[in-house]
């Protein structure tokens, strides 16, 4: 195995997100298995193991839903599917937003002792998140058995619509990811706003229930990422506006990727 | 063929500081005009100046200076860490690193899972790291305390763990900063055998010590470093 790297030669670094990413996929399986073993490193000793992510959501779920549904005299098998469904892609969109802002924090002593790529953390970050919701998918299996909705071939939108969202959230931990690393105040205002960013996303109800009002969320664009994957969950095939919208953010946010890469990737190990 | 170069690298070391102790010095440089130069609310520090090495196949070069002379610094720049601010550097071949003690490891998972996330890291293969773990748990003598969580295991028994794995297979340049001299006598005496082979098989190693007998006994090579500049160059 050989290859030649120069290291440093100052100004020539356009491609430096392409030699990152070529090398982060090198290392694919490598942050898989670190995803995994990390997720069980949190659960060690405990006897569920990651199961307990299995159980708080069914609790939160099974809380709020029954409460809400008696409180506002809601029809129970509309408004358990959409709240299931909501509350799980929710909690895995703020939770990688939140954690994004730490990424390279908490690998410091990677970072400062081992040349990685650093989409490998990004992608770590990710597919932790990712085997999060796999464990949380259950509930929605278990309430769409309970209350079915009018799942159909329309449903399989939803992966598509999960990669869309996947890479949205790729560029936006990427870009916050940075930023948190020279900046140590963004993970506490993140993590400030992002109970209130909840209150502004259709997430326990659904906008199709507001009806009028509903118009206020359409410039959320969070609306539209949620909605790519929920929508078909719940048999309905999401709009076309949704799908723009999600597209738009990664053409937004990639060359600020790419321009970040270029500017802080060598930086980096000063920063954490 | 493996080789590491650098030619005429320069370090500047940002170091930020917190917003109130800068905004305090801000206020200070008012009156006192200015002298200590913070630079865009960051401290600037030259932790390599103009060091220029050529390293190739058999070289084994240690590196020795006072604390803070940029030993550390200099080893990640040549592990690809740190980039230079200037100078160019060059490296070819597979590297192995062993700089922080703990490093990469998860305290709450066992050495032996351990073994299998720290070596993935380090570039093997996970086949690879199936067949070599009970070769790396033999050298590291650490028996049945490999199954233990690595937050019990001393500052010692991490060495043996972070030097077998490292040295499990033949890297082409091995980079150590001070780790060797933590383990005990027995184990110090397997160390040097095995590094002694590496350095026979072919690679490149760089060891920082404040250590004399150490770097006498390894390296062929050896640098002084004083305030990130080369101040002696030898052979040993």
């Amino acid at each position: 195995m050989t290859k030649v790297m120069p290291l440093g030669v100052q100004g020539k670094f356009q491609s430096e997100w392409k030699n990152d990413l070529h090398a982060a996929g090198g290392l694919l399986p490598v942050s898989i298995y670190f995803a995994w073993s990390d997720t069980k490193a949190r659960y060690k000793r405990s006897t569920l193991g990651p199961f307990w992510l299995v159980v708080g959501t069914a609790v939160g779920v099974a809380g709020l839903g029954l409460l809400w549904s008696e409180i506002f005299q809601l029809n129970k098998s509309q408004f358990i599917p959409s709240l299931t469904v909501g509350l799980v892609i929710w909690q895995f969109v703020s939770s990688s937003i939140t954690e994004s802002t730490s990424i390279f924090v908490r690998n410091a002593s990677l970072i400062r002792n081992l040349p990685l790529p650093t989409f490998y953390f990004i992608a770590q970050n990710l597919f932790r998140h990712l085997i999060n919701l796999g464990h949380n998918a259950l509930v929605i299996f278990v309430v769409l058995l309970l209350y079915p909705s009018n799942l159909s071939i329309v449903s399989l939108l939803a992966l598509p619509g999960l990669i869309i969202l996947a890479v949205n959230l790729v560029c936006i931990s990427v870009v916050f990811g940075f930023a948190g690393a020279r900046y140590r105040d963004l993970e506490h205002l993140v993590s400030a706003f992002m109970p209130i960013f909840f209150f502004m996303t259709p997430v326990i109800f659904d906008p199709a229930q507001v009806g009028q009002r509903a118009s206020l969320f359409i410039w959320n664009p969070m609306t539209h990422l949620i909605a790519i994957v929920r929508d078909p969950l719940l048999g309905r095939p999401p709009e076309t506006v949704s799908y723009l919208v999600g597209m738009a953010g990664i053409t937004l946010l990639l060359p600020l990727v790419m321009f970040l890469f270029s500017k802080c990737k060598q930086r980096l190990p000063f920063w954490v | 063929m493996p080789r590491l170069e650098l030619e005429n690298v320069c370090l500047y070391f940002p170091v930020y500081n917190q917003n109130s102790r800068m905004l305090r010095k801000m206020a200070t440089n008012l009156f006192v005009g200015g002298k200590i130069a913070t630079d865009q609310g960051y401290e600037i520090v030259r932790a390599l100046d103009g060091i220029s090495v050529s390293l190739r196949k058999g070289d084994a070069i240690g590196l020795v200076g006072h604390n803070g002379a940029g030993k550390t610094t200099l080893l990640r720049v040549m592990a690809g860490i740190y980039q230079p601010t200037s100078g160019l550097a060059v490296r070819e071949g597979s590297v192995c690193t062993i700089l922080e003690l703990g490093a990469g490891l998860d305290h709450e998972l066992s050495g032996r899972e351990n073994i299998f996330r720290l070596g993935l890291l380090q570039g093997f293969e996970y086949q690879e790291l199936v067949e070599l773990s009970h070769q790396i748990i033999e050298f590291s003598e650490l028996g049945d305390f490999i199954d233990l969580p690595v937050r019990t295991f001393s500052a010692g028994m991490l060495t043996r763990l972070m030097f077998s794995i490292a040295t499990a297979r033949t890297p082409d340049i091995l980079i150590i900063d001070e780790m060797i001299s933590a383990g005990d006598e027995g184990f110090q005496i397997k160390a040097r055998a095995r590094m002694e082979s590496l350095i026979n098989n072919s690679s490149i190693l760089v060891l920082a010590s404040h250590s004399p007998e150490l770097i006498s006994q390894f390296c062929n090579r050896q640098i002084r470093l004083e305030h990130g500049k080369i101040i002696e160059e030898l052979c040993l």
